[in-house]
């Protein structure tokens, strides 16, 4: 068993983060539930419309925090390559591919359905961009799902 | 023709009594990277692959090959 010193004690580290990224992830799905209720409610009092403005905001630093792979300036030189080696920079990619091809897809989705329906534009916005996201957020979430044992 | 990045390094590291974790120190990966290169999933750079050879002792050639 090893110790980690005090004065480190409270820093991320690379495993810290890996795991935090593997095991929140079932929160994006929640936030933008959440965001649905709010942001597009116009009629709401401003302390509402703020708290959408929030979780907007909240969402958005998730997923880059998830997709373009932490450069946090205080984690050290090792965590940072860590986790942005090129099993990451691989995975984020190819879920940012997933996410825009998503977008394409539902925007064309949109243009075909908008003959029929009419579309408010705050909600197709928010369902092209959140679809993408969540798309992106779930590949990337499948394949980084698990840390393999040692020799699997 | 399907053609497959082979390699030795399980062998290589389990001769040198390397763990995963440990060699993932070595090169600054994540063990997950190890893992997918050795099981195959993933294709490493030629950096990564450098890296690996050196932190191994052998030669890029003797730790990587073309599977056809």
């Amino acid at each position: 068993m090893s110790y980690r010193e005090r004065a480190d004690f409270d820093r991320p580290t690379a495993e810290s983060v890996q795991r935090t990224r593997r095991s929140s992830i079932w929160l994006i799905p929640v936030v933008i539930l959440q965001q649905s209720t709010l942001i597009f409610r116009h009629d709401v009092d401003t302390f509402s419309q703020l708290l959408g403005a929030i979780c907007w905001t909240a969402l958005t630093v998730a997923e880059l925090w998830w997709l373009l792979g932490l450069p946090f300036r205080w984690l050290s030189e090792r965590d940072q390559a860590i986790l942005n080696d090129e099993w990451s920079r691989s995975v984020s990619g190819d879920a940012a591919r997933w996410g825009i091809a998503t977008a394409a897809l539902v925007g064309c989705g949109m243009m075909i359905a908008r003959i029929w329906v009419q579309l408010d534009a705050g909600i197709a916005i928010y369902a092209l961009v959140n679809s993408a996201l969540f798309v992106a957020v779930g590949r990337y979430w499948w394949l980084d799902r698990d840390q393999p044992d040692e020799d699997d | 023709m399907i053609e497959r990045l082979g390699n030795r390094l399980k062998e290589r590291r389990t001769k040198l009594g390397l763990t995963q974790g440990q060699l993932a120190d070595l090169c600054l990966v994540s063990r997950k990277t190890i893992n997918t290169v050795e099981n195959g999933v993933f294709v490493p750079s030629t950096l990564l692959a450098l890296k690996l050879a050196a932190a191994l002792g052998v030669s890029v050639e003797q730790l990587f090959w073309i599977d056809r």
